[in-house]
């Protein structure tokens, strides 16, 4: 959009990155991007407390695989056995104490799939592009935030970003 | 210079942990694609002598009645068994928050999946007909008849098969932003490799929210399925009325002998890569103390289940159990038992030392002893058991031949080879978790480690 401007702070620590997440909340700045080489503490929590995201939505498809693997595994046991009804000696046709290993099995396995397909879908991986303001080292060992704010607050949010500790301060158009 | 990081006055800082990973990926030399064509030629040995196996027929191996269970069952347990201290590491101490496992799960947990890889050959190479391998699958024949659900071989299949997706899912998951660095950083053939496996991340503050919370879960998950592998591989024995193997003590025994072989493997691997791919200061003396422990630790847990089971032998008084437990002691292949006693509950009590702990020698040939002593642990149970049934008529003791041989030989030339190639591919070593705990990888480095004049 006209009249914003990207600007991109770059950090030596995750604290003063957390810190200047913290002054952007403040100045009501709430379009902004977080990069980190590895997960970070407290920057997600710096990051939850603007954005109130609450926990990832991973784990409800997670719940939901677990459910559906455990009630396959029984479909598929207990299904099977009842399709082909043999009575053995009196025996239960259903026999669910060894049913339950494959059930287990089931449910771990399809609880494993789900986390990692909702990991890929909630985070939109794979992506094909850069996010706006990505630099290298943001992988490598600097911590990046990428704040997007109108032109008549950059030298505020540029400043505020400084004092939190910013190694660096550039611009980019948005 | 592998000596610059992390000594003297310089702290260790991000960009170190990068600096020291990518060498270790740097192009490699002579000798590591010799040792790798070495490894290629053990596993041609292997497979040459298991095509003359399917060609001739299992008759080519030792195998008779009454041991039609041996050294490829053996070699199954054995490999599965190695697999599981991966997920231990990276997952059941992931769950505890353990620092020192970030140093060690990346290679721990790539070894679970070449481990894994390598036993679900051994039920394949076992059969006589391997290209009927399938019928194992849960899908209905021709009659509509599905696989017997209360069969152990079956939930063997359910059990190796998901543990093998778990562990290669989690191995993968948690290397994508280790694999997005490289990307960053590489150039030619190497960064168009790492741009297709990163997948587009670039660890926003979404894309670690979500990866935190499925990595967390993927460890929650593994951590049962650890526990259940093992003890359905036990099951396979447990569940037969064979004298020798019908013991409820079994599960938990087979999952403290599976972490106790396969931390072991991690230290037999871990001493000579330090050394050769110059990552002492991320591998420290200190993960390395710690690693030993866990054997230490399981190696009391074995002890303890030896007595166990030979207690209840004695204690249920059953003739055939006596006399099937009084061979494994006395008879003609005590001395197997015996190597197996010494390897694995008397050489281990050295690492109550705290020298012996941080001495990487010592290690080394301490963790050797542990993995010749837990193969022999299985073919003691497995081929032992077998060659002593309840007819003395049948007594046949089982000694391998050189197709067997050459098969196991093959396993390890095909687990390492394929090792040999992830070193130097992909980062070995978690990046992001390195930095991550970072202080503690500091302290370990610049902090004069309580025992560290003896390393």
């Amino acid at each position: 959009m006209s009249g914003e401007i990207e600007i991109i702070g770059t950090f030596t620590s995750e604290d003063e990155c957390a810190a200047a997440i913290e002054g952007l909340h403040k100045a009501h700045v709430h379009d902004f991007n977080v990069f980190s080489p590895f997960m970070s503490e407290k920057i997600n929590e710096a990051v939850d407390e603007v954005r109130r995201w609450g926990r990832s939505p991973v784990r409800k498809f997670v719940l939901a695989g677990g459910f559906t693997g455990a009630f396959t595994g029984l479909i598929l046991t207990v299904g099977t056995s009842w399709e082909w009804n043999i009575n053995a000696g009196g025996r239960p046709i259903a026999a669910i104490a060894p049913y339950i290993i494959i059930i287990f099995e089931l449910m771990i396995l399809f609880g494993v799939l789900s986390a990692v397909s909702s990991f890929f879908l909630t985070s939109s991986l794979p992506a094909f592009e850069s996010a706006p303001g990505f630099r290298t080292r943001f992988g490598a060992d600097r911590f990046g935030l990428v704040a997007r704010v109108a032109e008549s607050d950059v030298s505020k949010v540029e400043a505020m970003l400084r004092d939190a500790g910013a190694e660096d301060v550039a611009r980019a158009a948005a | 210079m592998a000596a610059a990081v992390g000594q003297g006055d310089f702290p260790i800082n991000y960009i170190d942990v990068d600096r020291t990973a990518q060498r270790v990926m740097n192009p490699a030399g002579l000798k590591y694609w010799l040792w790798v064509a070495f490894l290629a030629f053990l596993v041609a040995v292997g497979v040459s002598y298991w095509t003359r196996q399917i060609y001739v027929g299992l008759g080519v191996t030792g195998y008779g009645q009454p041991n039609y269970w041996a050294v490829y069952i053996t070699n199954f347990v054995f490999w599965v068994g190695i697999a599981h201290s991966g997920t231990l590491i990276s997952a059941v101490l992931y769950l505890f928050r353990t620092r020192w496992r970030t140093a060690v799960y990346r290679c721990a947990e790539t070894m679970t999946i070449f481990a894994v890889v390598t036993a679900g050959l051994f039920p394949i190479i076992h059969l006589g007909r391997p290209w009927y391998f399938y019928w194992l699958c849960p899908y209905p024949n021709e009659r509509f008849l599905q696989p017997n659900f209360r069969s152990p071989l079956t939930w063997d299949f359910f059990a190796i098969s998901t543990y093998l997706t778990t562990s290669a899912l989690f191995l993968s998951m948690g290397l994508i932003p280790d694999i997005a660095n490289q990307r960053d950083i590489s150039t030619g053939w190497r960064k168009k490799f790492y741009t297709i496996l990163a997948c587009g991340w670039q660890g926003t503050d979404r894309q670690w929210r979500n990866f935190s919370m499925a990595y967390l879960l993927l460890a929650g998950f593994a951590t049962p399925l650890v526990l259940s592998v093992h003890s359905v591989v036990s099951w396979d024995f447990a569940t037969m009325q064979t004298p020798g193997m019908h013991s409820t003590i079994f599960a938990p025994y087979f999952v403290a002998g599976a972490i106790f072989s396969g931390c072991a493997l991690v230290i037999t691997l871990m001493v000579p890569m330090r050394k050769w791919l110059h990552i002492e200061d991320l591998v420290t003396v200190w993960h390395m103390d710690n690693l030993s422990k866990v054997v230490l630790f399981t190696s009391l847990v074995i002890t303890y289940s030896y007595l166990t089971e030979a207690f209840v032998v004695w204690y249920s008084q059953d003739p055939i159990e006596m006399m099937t437990f009084h061979q494994r002691f006395f008879g003609s292949q005590a001395y197997l038992f015996g190597g197996m006693i010494l390897c694995n509950c008397l050489v281990p009590l050295l690492l109550f030392s705290p020298r012996i702990r941080t001495n990487m020698i010592w290690l080394f040939v301490i963790s050797i002893f542990v993995n010749i002593g837990m193969w022999l642990e299985r073919f003691v149970l497995i081929a032992g058991s077998l060659s002593v049934a309840q007819t003395p008529s049948q007594w046949r003791f089982y000694v391998p031949k050189i197709t067997e041989v050459a098969i196991t030989v093959g396993s390890f030339g095909w687990f390492l080879f394929n090792f040999s190639l992830f070193t130097k591919f992909l980062p070995i070593v978690s990046m992001t978790e390195l930095k991550e705990g970072i202080t503690w990888l500091r302290k370990s480095i610049r902090e004069p480690y309580p025992y560290r004049k003896a390393a």
